[in-house]
């Protein structure tokens, strides 16, 4: 097995840490001063808030998307540690071909749901399109879809190389 | 019936649980004609729930807190100002513990964090050995019931949602958790005091008192800060959340400078990683939580339940059975998401306040850690502490007891939870 996919994985890992940390380092500091200019100058920023929740949803689909490469997603294992190895291998990529389908439909179906907003030309606040914040709903699902599609044939070799 | 018997198959031989959720409301909503877009609509409630930014802020600050040397600092300082009583240095032990999970959320970060300072501290102050690994193994999930968890956070959330006539704040779960959560501790300190009869006691220094306290000097504030500004509703929760992360990235990058600039993104990706994990299932079970009250799946469940069992007793007694249960096979988050708009709805008609409810479903999750065989907590301790697991089992057994009757009071006096909230 070549260097190729080690090398593959901390760059995505990179370019997920600088999203997380514009996202999260974002939020921290907007919620920040619209504290003090609260308490300060009894003022605010209009957009603030709106985009502060929007923040939380991206957050959400990204912190998610980065839990699926890693196979980190909350679950309930009662009963792997009592199959054997070749079984589990199995199981995994009935699980794997499962959540490909699930994310897969519901980006399908968010995508569509963005596409009427976009046509309808809704807004989030003044005049930012709602669909610009909305778009990580069908981005992510689809990444996460696409990812556990690649987990079926990439997991045995990512196992190889460890 | 056959795709509902297959989807739980799939739960739980380890399918993602948000996939399943996820399939769940795609099927319901297609078996009912329903547009299947519904699912991104109300996936898209996550980012209008304004709260719900509490979540990535405080485990930020946790992740933040548990990194650096915070957690030494805070069992100096115990110790330093609780380690002269009689069980002084278990009451260091039950109290740090509950600080530190109170702000980390209960994640199993506590018997990481602490565990590793406690464990040799309470032995060298004379504990036997089985006491003392019984005690951090428990402290683990200690403090659940104290702002600002986040468990208190979501169950608020999850209830709002459901839209039960009566609204339950955050507040209302702050305040509701404060007696019940003490009413553990003190059983427990009580059971220390017990153990440590035969333990000579240790004076008293001021002069360390005084440097513990000017080593937290940063931390200090902090809980107090916090729980003044939450209790007095001068900061809305995200506020708090957003105060308390700018507080300790201060007091541990900058002045402390005991994390590094540069681990910053790899400590938010990390702890972003829980977080999405968390809101994901949050934000299908909306979906799914919608369909389940379109169905009145919960008016069926009662009706069922209603014929065989009559009094609120009997299902208390039940629902504390199941819960136990529950609490030992899924994480913390996922049992709240997953259960609560199945259960809420059923015990407000058997007369359960929705708070009161909360707080017992947490004090059985609490306790859930570290039941019997599979409680998560147990496995982790026995990693941590590198004992074998009939040990760990052994030495839990006795705290386990107490605080299983803690939880029986909690779930059979209703006053203890609602006094504070003005509820009754």
């Amino acid at each position: 097995m070549s260097a190729w996919l080690p090398r593959l994985q901390r760059l995505i890992t990179r370019v997920e840490e600088i999203l997380m940390a514009l996202l999260l380092g974002g939020m921290i500091l907007l919620a920040g001063s619209q504290i003090m200019l609260r308490n300060l100058f009894d003022s605010g920023l209009v957009w603030a808030d709106p985009v502060l929740r929007i923040l939380v949803l991206w957050i959400a689909l990204f912190g998610a998307i980065a839990a699926t490469r890693e196979h980190r997603h909350l679950r309930i294992d009662l009963i792997s540690h009592t199959l054997s190895q070749k079984t589990q291998d199995w199981l995994a990529k009935i699980h794997d071909l499962f959540s490909a389908l699930v994310c897969l439909t519901i980006g399908w179906h968010a995508a569509r749901f963005v596409y009427v907003e976009w046509q309808e030309g809704s807004t989030l606040f003044s005049n930012v399109p709602a669909w610009l914040g909305e778009l990580i709903i069908p981005v992510g699902f689809i990444l996460m879809g696409l990812r556990f599609l690649l987990n079926i044939p990439l997991k045995p070799l990512r196992d190889q190389a460890a | 019936m056959i795709i509902t018997l297959g989807l739980i198959l799939l739960a739980i031989s380890g399918a993602p649980l948000f996939v399943v959720i996820g399939a769940m409301a795609l099927w319901g909503f297609y078996q009912s004609d329903i547009d299947l877009s519904i699912v991104a609509i109300e996936f898209f409630r996550l980012a209008e729930t304004p709260v719900l930014m509490a979540i990535p802020l405080f485990t930020f600050a946790g992740y933040l807190l548990s990194e650096g040397r915070a957690p030494y600092r805070l069992v100096r300082l115990t110790q330093a100002l609780l380690g002269w009583m009689p069980g002084g240095m278990a009451f260091v032990a039950l109290v740090a513990c509950a600080l530190f999970t109170a702000f980390t959320g209960a994640s199993g970060v506590t018997i990481v964090a602490l565990g590793a300072l406690l464990y040799p501290a309470l032995q060298q102050a004379g504990y036997r050995n089985n006491f003392s690994l019984g005690l951090v193994t428990t402290s683990g999930s200690l403090g659940l019931l104290f702002a600002p968890a986040l468990p208190l956070i979501l169950y608020a959330v999850v209830a709002q949602q459901l839209g039960l006539g009566g609204a339950i704040s955050v507040d209302d779960m702050f305040l509701a958790g404060v007696l019940p959560g003490l009413l553990m501790l003190g059983i427990l300190m009580a059971y220390a005091l017990y153990a440590s009869r035969h333990i000579p006691l240790t004076r008293f220094s001021s002069r360390e008192a005084w440097d513990a306290v000017r080593d937290a000097a940063w931390e200090i504030p902090l809980p107090i800060l916090l729980l003044f500004g939450i209790y007095s509703g001068y900061f809305a929760i995200s506020e708090a959340a957003a105060v308390t992360v700018l507080y300790v990235l201060i007091a541990e990058v900058f002045v402390h400078r005991e994390i590094p600039l540069r681990r910053l993104p790899g400590l938010m990706r990390e702890s972003m990683l829980l977080v999405g994990g968390i809101l994901v299932i949050l934000g299908l079970s909306l979906a799914s939580t919608n369909y389940i009250i379109d169905a009145d799946v919960p008016g069926a469940l009662f009706n069922w339940l209603h014929e065989r069992v009559h009094d609120p007793l009997t299902f208390l007694i039940l629902l504390n059975l199941f819960l136990l249960v529950l609490g030992t096979l899924l994480d913390i988050f996922s049992a709240l998401v997953l259960m609560v708009p199945l259960l809420l709805p059923v015990a407000i008609q058997y007369g359960v306040d929705p708070v009161h409810l909360g707080i017992i479903f947490l004090a059985n999750m609490q306790i859930g850690y570290f039941t019997p065989p599979v409680g998560m907590n147990l496995f982790i301790a026995s990693y941590r502490f590198d004992k074998p697991i009939m040990t760990i089992y052994r030495a839990t057994l006795p705290w386990f007891l107490l605080l299983l009757g803690a939880v029986l009071i909690i779930t059979y006096w209703p006053s203890l939870s609602l006094t504070l909230t003005g509820r009754h």
